[in-house]
This record gives C-alpha cells, sequence and structure tokens, in this order.
C-alpha cells in the first residue's frame, strides 16, 4: 500500500476474521520490509543448514532484545518529532553503575533499582534541558550520549566489571524454552505499541510530532509530555543496560554506547518511522531489529568477513531509506 | 498552422482556436478511475486574461496541471502556437513560455528579493558570484513588470503580495508569456489585492496571457476578458466578460442557486461576552478595545495582514501583547498563556488550517475530538467510540469524506475548514474567534460556513471575526470595526454602512507606501 492511500478504516465488527484482524496491526505498510526479511531468510538457509534451527533463531531473538528494547523508545519519541541520542550511552552507564554495585556487595534486587533510577534521571535532565532552553534534542541527547559514555568508562574505571552470577538467571534463564531476554523485549514492545495506539498520551506523541503548535493550541500538555517521553526512554534505557548485563555478565568499556545507538536509530528509521516526526509504528521497528539480527547473523554464519557484517548495519539502512524514497515516489 | 499528426485522433471533433497561444483540446484525465476532466476545451489568446473558476475538486488544478506539463492527459492535446505537444514535461512547457506562480509560494525566504528573481542563473564574473550584476538584472526585472520592492530585502519580510509580485516578475524574466496564476490575491486584503491586480492588467498591455484562478467573482469581472467555467471536471460556460451576469456564471458553478444572503431576523444581542481593552503590539496594534455579547457577531476588517491579523495569536495566547486587558464571560484571562486561553472557554478558529489549526498527517476523527479529548482529561482511546462521536460532528458540521477516514490534509479546503469549525465549536462554547472563516473554500462551502455562523449566533454565541473579506462582513456582521495600519479607523452598524465605504475605509492612504 502507498503512503497516500488513507489508513484502513476502524473495523466496527467484533468478531472480524483473523486475517483482517492482523491486517489492523497495518502488516501491509511493511510489505517491503517483509519481503526483503523473507528473502534474507531465503537466501541464507539455502547457503546455510544451521540458519534455520530453533536454537539459531532464538539466539538471534535474544541477542536483538536489548537493542528492541531502546528501538522500542526511540519509535515513540521519534513519532513525537524529538529524538534521543544518549539512551545506549544511558544503558552502558547503567551496566557500570550496576556491576558496581554488585561487586561491592549490593543485593541484585536494590542495585537494579539504583540503577533503573538513575538511568530514568538521566532521561528527565535530557528532557529538562530540552524542553527549558528549546535546544534542539538531537543535538542535546547528542551532547550527553558523549558524556555519558564517558562517565560509564570513569564508572568502571575502563576496566571490566564483572556481576558475577548474580544476574545469568535472568540473562541466560528460558521460560517454556524462550529465553526471559526475549519475553522482555516482546512485552516492552506491545506496550509501547498499546500505547501508541490506545493510549491519549501515545496519540498526543503523533499530534506533537505533526505539528506541536497545534498540539500546544489543542490543549496538550507539550512540555509535560515531553518530559515523560525523555524520562521513559531514561527508564527503558536502564532496563536495556539491565538486559545487556545479565547476557553478558560483565560491564567492559564499549559495550553499549553511541555505535549500539546509532543501530537502534537505524532499525528505528528502516521500519519506517519519520525522522520529521508525526508517524512512527512498533511493528516497523520491530521488524528493522529483527532484519538487522537477522542480517549480521546470516552474514556470520555465510562466513561473511567479520569487516562486511559491521558494513551490513549501513547497507540495510541505505537500502531501506532509497526504497521508502521511491515508493514515495511512485505513490504520487 | 497545421497540428501535427500525433494529435489528430483527439483533435477530430474540436479544432484549437485559430488565434490562440495555447489551446487544450478535448482534455479527459482520470486518477485512479475517477474523471478528474472529461473532454474540456480550453484556448487562451494572446494579450488576454482568461480566468478559469469553478469550486473546489471541479478541475481547475487538473487543468493547469495540463497545461503545465505536470499531468499527462488521457486523451486531448496541448497546442501551442498551433503545435500539438504530446508528452509535454514541466521543463518543455517552461521553454515553451508557460509559467506557472502557485498559491504556496515558491521563494526561498531566507534569500534576498534579488537572489531569488535571479536563481539558477545567478551571474558570475571569474567563476565568483558578481553581486553588481545580481542587483542591477534584478532591478531591471522588476522594472520590466512596473513594480518597486527593494532588490536587497530578505524576501521573509516581505508582504505576500510583494513576494507573489517578485514570482511573477521571475517567471517573466524567465521567458514567461502565458502565467497561470493560481489564486494570487488569496488571503491579501483590499489594497494589496488592488496592487496584484493592477499588475496583471499591466501584464495584459504588454501582450502576456493570464490564466487567471480565483474565488472572488469581483475579481474576476473586474480583470477577466473570458471566462471559463468547470464544474465536476466538465465545462461548463465560457463567456466573455461584456455578455457575463453574475447569476448565470453563479449556476455554472454550483449547478445550483445558492443562497446566501443575511437572514431576516434581527439579532437581538444579549449580555457582554468578550472584552478586550487597549491592547497594543509594538506599532502593530495600537490600543484596541472592543467587546462581544452574546448572539452578535462583532467583526474587525483591516487589509491583510493588518491589526486583525494579530487577534488570533493574541486570544489564543500565542503572543502576549505589549499592553492589554481580556475579559470572557466577565472574569479576567492572563494574556499571552494558551492554557488559561483555553481555560476561559473562549474559542479561537485560526484562519491558517494545517499550520495553527489541524494535524494534517492525523486523520478526521482524531483531528475533530483532538482538543475535547484533552479536556475531557482522557486517557485511554476507545476507537469504536471515537468514531462514533466524530460521526455525529461530522453530520452536525457537514464534513464529507470519500474515504471512510483519510488524514486530514487530503481533504479539500472547505472540508477542512468544517473540520477545524467542528473541532473548535463543538461545544457550543459562549464566545468565539474566528479567523478568516472562509479563506480558500469553495462557494457552497463558503454558504454552509455562514449559515453555520447564523445559527451560532441565533443560539446565543457571541462571535468575533476578522476578516479581510468586505462582503463576508456584510454577510456575517452586525457591528463592524474596521482598522488600518493598527488602528481601529472606524466603528460602524452593517445596517447603516455600504461596500464601498468599507472598501475606503480599509484602503486608507497610510495602509500602504
Amino acid at each position: 500500500m502507498t503512503d497516500l492511500k488513507t489508513p484502513a478504516p476502524i473495523r466496527t465488527s467484533g468478531n472480524a476474521p483473523l486475517l483482517s484482524k492482523l491486517s489492523g496491526l497495518r502488516f501491509g505498510n511493511h510489505i517491503g520490509l517483509i519481503v526483503v526479511l523473507a528473502a534474507v531468510l531465503v537466501v541464507t538457509s539455502i547457503g546455510s543448514e544451521a540458519f534455520l534451527t530453533a536454537n539459531n533463531i532464538i539466539n538471534v531473538l535474544r541477542q536483538v532484545s536489548v537493542i528492541a528494547v531502546i528501538a522500542a523508545g526511540l519509535t515513540l519519541i521519534m513519532t513525537a518529532g524529538d529524538i534521543d541520542f544518549s539512551m545506549a550511552s544511558n544503558t552502558a552507564v547503567t551496566t557500570a553503575v550496576l556491576a558496581q554495585l554488585i561487586s561491592s556487595g549490593v543485593p541484585a534486587g536494590t542495585a537494579i533499582g539504583i540503577a533503573i533510577a538513575i538511568a530514568t534521571a538521566i532521561g528527565l535532565v535530557n528532557g529538562l534541558v530540552v524542553v527549558l532552553t528549546g535546544a534542539a534534542s538531537f543535538v542535546v541527547t547528542l551532547a550527553t550520549a558523549t558524556l555519558l559514555d564517558g562517565l560509564a568508562l570513569l564508572v568502571i574505571d575502563g576496566m571490566s566489571v564483572s556481576s558475577g552470577d548474580s544476574l545469568s538467571a535472568y540473562g541466560s534463564g528460558e521460560l517454556l524454552g524462550i529465553p526471559y531476554l526475549l519475553i522482555t523485549a516482546g512485552f516492552v514492545c506491545i506496550a509501547v505499541g498499546v500505547t501508541m495506539k490506545f493510549t491519549v498520551f501515545g496519540r498526543n506523541a503523533f499530534a506533537i510530532g505533526g505539528n506541536p503548535d497545534v498540539a500546544r493550541l489543542s490543549g496538550i500538555a507539550v512540555s509535560r509530555n515531553k518530559l515523560f517521553l525523555f524520562s521513559l526512554n531514561g527508564l527503558l534505557a536502564g532496563l536495556a543496560g539491565v538486559m545487556l548485563l545479565s547476557r553478558l555478565g560483565a560491564a567492559s568499556p564499549g559495550n553499549a554506547g553511541l555505535s549500539l545507538e546509532l543501530t537502534a536509530v537505524a532499525a528505528v528509521v528502516i521500519g519506517g518511522t519519520a525522522l520529521a516526526g508525526g508517524r512512527g509504528t512498533i511493528v516497523g521497528t520491530a521488524l528493522g531489529v529483527i532484519l538487522l539480527g537477522v542480517v549480521a547473523n546470516a552474514l556470520n554464519l555465510l562466513g561473511v568477513s567479520s569487516y562486511y557484517q559491521a558494513m551490513s548495519v549501513g547497507a540495510v539502512l541505505l537500502i531501506a531509506a532509497v526504497a521508502n524514497q521511491l515508493r514515495k515516489r511512485s505513490a504520487r | 498552422m497545421a497540428v501535427k499528426a500525433e494529435a489528430s485522433k483527439e483533435t477530430e471533433a474540436a479544432e484549437p482556436t485559430p488565434d490562440a497561444v495555447v489551446s487544450l483540446v478535448g482534455i479527459s484525465k482520470s486518477f485512479g478511475g475517477a474523471a478528474a476532466l472529461s473532454s474540456v476545451d480550453f484556448s487562451l489568446r494572446p494579450g488576454e486574461v482568461h480566468a478559469l473558476i469553478g469550486m473546489n475538486g471541479a478541475g481547475k488544478s487538473t487543468l493547469v496541471s495540463v497545461l503545465s506539463g505536470a499531468h499527462m492527459p488521457d486523451t486531448g492535446s496541448v497546442v501551442v502556437d498551433g503545435v500539438a505537444h504530446p508528452g509535454l514535461t514541466p521543463r518543455h512547457a517552461r521553454d515553451l513560455g508557460i509559467a506557472t506562480v502557485p498559491q504556496r509560494r515558491d521563494l526561498v525566504q531566507e534569500l534576498t528579493v534579488a537572489e531569488n528573481l535571479l536563481l539558477g542563473s545567478l551571474p558570475t564574473s571569474g567563476g565568483l558570484v558578481s553581486w553588481r550584476r545580481i542587483r542591477r538584472e534584478a532591478k531591471s526585472a522588476l522594472a520590466v513588470i512596473g513594480v518597486n520592492i527593494d532588490v536587497d530585502a530578505r524576501t521573509a519580510d516581505l508582504s505576500a503580495a510583494e513576494q507573489t509580485m517578485v514570482e511573477i516578475a521571475r517567471e517573466i524574466r524567465r521567458g514567461g508569456r502565458v502565467l497561470i496564476l493560481d489564486e494570487p490575491t488569496a488571503a491579501l486584503g483590499g489594497a494589496a489585492a488592488e496592487e496584484v491586480r493592477l499588475l496583471v492588467k499591466r501584464l495584459r498591455g504588454q501582450g502576456k496571457s493570464v490564466v487567471y484562478i480565483s474565488h472572488h467573482l469581483e475579481e474576476i469581472l473586474d480583470l477577466a476578458d473570458r471566462i471559463t467555467v468547470l464544474r465536476d471536471g466538465t465545462l461548463q460556460l465560457v463567456v466573455a466578460n461584456e455578455d457575463l451576469e453574475i447569476p448565470q456564471l453563479v449556476y455554472a458553478m454550483v449547478g445550483d442557486h445558492v443562497v446566501s444572503d443575511r437572514p431576516e431576523q434581527e439579532r437581538t444581542p444579549g449580555e457582554t461576552r468578550l472584552e478586550l481593552r487597549n491592547v497594543s503590539v509594538g506599532h502593530r496594534l495600537a490600543g484596541l478595545d472592543l467587546n462581544v455579547a452574546a448572539g452578535e457577531v462583532v467583526a474587525v476588517l483591516g487589509p491583510a495582514g493588518d491589526a486583525q491579523s494579530l487577534l488570533f495569536p493574541i486570544l489564543s495566547g500565542r503572543l502576549r501583547p505589549d499592553t492589554g486587558e481580556l475579559t470572557v464571560g466577565g472574569t479576567p484571562v492572563r494574556l499571552g498563556n494558551v492554557r488559561s486561553a483555553l481555560a476561559s472557554g473562549l474559542r479561537c478558529v485560526t484562519g491558517n488550517r494545517l499550520s495553527y489549526g489541524l494535524v494534517g498527517g492525523l486523520s478526521v476523527d482524531e483531528n475533530l475530538l483532538l482538543s475535547r479529548d484533552r479536556f475531557d482529561r482522557r486517557i485511554v482511546v476507545r476507537w469504536k467510540d471515537l468514531r462514533r462521536r466524530a460521526l455525529a460532528l461530522r453530520e452536525k458540521f457537514g464534513v464529507v469524506t470519500l474515504n471512510p477516514n483519510p488524514p486530514v490534509a487530503a481533504l479539500s479546503g472547505g472540508n477542512q475548514q468544517k473540520v477545524l469549525l467542528a473541532k473548535w465549536l463543538e461545544g457550543s462554547p459562549e464566545v468565539c474567534f474566528l479567523e478568516e472563516p472562509t479563506n480558500g473554500v469553495d462557494i457552497s462551502a463558503k454558504a454552509d460556513i455562514h449559515r453555520m455562523v447564523d445559527d451560532f449566533a441565533a443560539a446565543g454565541m457571541g462571535v468575533l471575526l476578522a476578516s479581510s473579506d468586505v462582503h463576508e462582513v456584510l454577510r456575517l456582521a452586525d457591528r463592524i470595526i474596521v482598522v488600518s495600519a493598527g488602528r481601529v479607523v472606524g466603528h460602524r452598524d452593517v445596517a447603516t454602512v455600504t461596500r464601498d465605504e468599507l472598501v475606503a475605509l480599509t484602503v486608507g492612504e497610510s495602509t500602504h507606501d
């Protein structure tokens, strides 16, 4: 379907067939992404027997769980016309703080609470700077991102700090064969998706991103909404930090930070969320995250040099950007 | 001259007008199965102003898009100087001298007038931009069409009328001899619109041909040599100005006689609902006083961009005036604060729909309830319930959409305006402010909106109206406050004022330099 086509009418029948219920999620808007994902799956499964195994797929999904949580927060804030470049750096700070707390004997539960509270506070500070000064969130969060990257190194003194076994039950555990990390990421994505579609707060994000002047004149407390969005993104970054540390077992330099952030931004943009705001879907973001994870895994299994693997995110992003533009043009 | 063979199939039925610069012969064009134009003929003679009129969706834009090469017709041909041009592209059309000045100003706002005039062909000497030659050539480009604008001015600082003139000058300089002007006077006040019309007359005197799209019938009668009326994509009428009668023209446009007269019954104003005292904003507004009572319509009339255009920013809370007080329903309201303005119960309807009124990318239903749901502090969106409440508003305010719930930006101007009015007036506020409520809407939507305002006033709503349209003010208002150059220049009662007197007041000497 094209961008200029109208959204699907709201269905009035309660017992619509499954197919039309699914189309309510607007998979049709992401048909290009689904086709590309399918093509990658087919090509790779021909080239590698290990690819289409339950083990490998679960492994890929477990690996992208952290990025999915960050990307979910980004989807919401980018829909509202802002961006938060500091999320993954905030994640790095969280892993550092959490590992230090645990290694110095603080109980895991308390440590997690403190680390997530700090992450949320960092998000709130981002929001306060953006709202009170009116500076562009692009610049403000890029600045805080580098500050936080440095802070994370400072906290662990540039060393690797182990969190011991305290988090490994969560990091490597499973429920009915599904990793806890993946369950967490899925829960966050669904919660963000429901928020965007079924809460006034979520619809406010669309209105603010679409036209902030109209949003304010319509009685939306734009500043308060932004503060809440940035704080929520801080919280999600903190959650991502807990997940990351649980998976890795130690906070090390370069765990997260700006390069991870750029991958998350890429996934969101690949998923069709507008950089200018006013448009965004969590389904697209989830597909974007999965696509990037699958491509990295495929290149790995196909034995492609790791240098090329590093280039894959950029290549996929470029293709998605060009394809989106071509689709827009053909819709006119 | 002979028409080339390629186009002969479609041109057998109708021949191009022999003395025409440009003819469109038997043009049909469909978009996704819906016919936007069906076998429409149109011709333009040298030195002719040919008005193209019709309601929104009549096919005017499609017709001029075909003329300018932006749309390829399904059948029919574009004949320029007797030669058919199948597969006309925008670039080719421009080379042939067909130039479009769109309704939306197409100038780079941060550049100077001179740079905009020469954009794409900046003169250089020795590989470097020659500012001396840019200014000289820009000055001569403006002088050719008899316009006096400072070429060093930043384009954003020009008035809307001046920007239109710069665009026209640019197209003439590039060799334009057939100019398509799409509502060049929309949202311009009396004096500014008159300047643009004078320019069009000068262009005609220089032998240029002009396709003139406008919603203002008076203006068309003043300006056009011939008038073509489209309705629903078909040609209704081609008539020379001297043979024209307005009822015939209106009938051709709407297919029915539109009743847009003032209601018979007298309105009886009640107690004061809104009061502004001594409001000043820099040198743009000097000590405005006004009050609006229940059940009356008070209009502030002025040239476009004059004091009345500050009322929306002030009343909505976007702009804090230097001095002044606002009282709504007897309670003082903090100025310069959007939340206080909303809390006072005053509802302000902007004349600039997509900038300050509606979120273009959101659906009609969401826009309709955008503010209501926030006033009610709703937390959860129930889509079925939203749709049901939106449907009631659509019916009450006459919003018609082809698709079930399109993004509001995809609607026609008239329907967007009705969505905007519904969004703000759904709760029947005690007092409302309407800014240019029929800006860029077609005749029948305009009549609908006027009737709505009548009904609201009859039901006891106090209505403050800001307008640069004299006819609209005479149609709607009980009392008229005329402003010019930031000052009140007259108070008139609608029963005792004439149109000419109002126009004369707005076009006071001090209004424009």
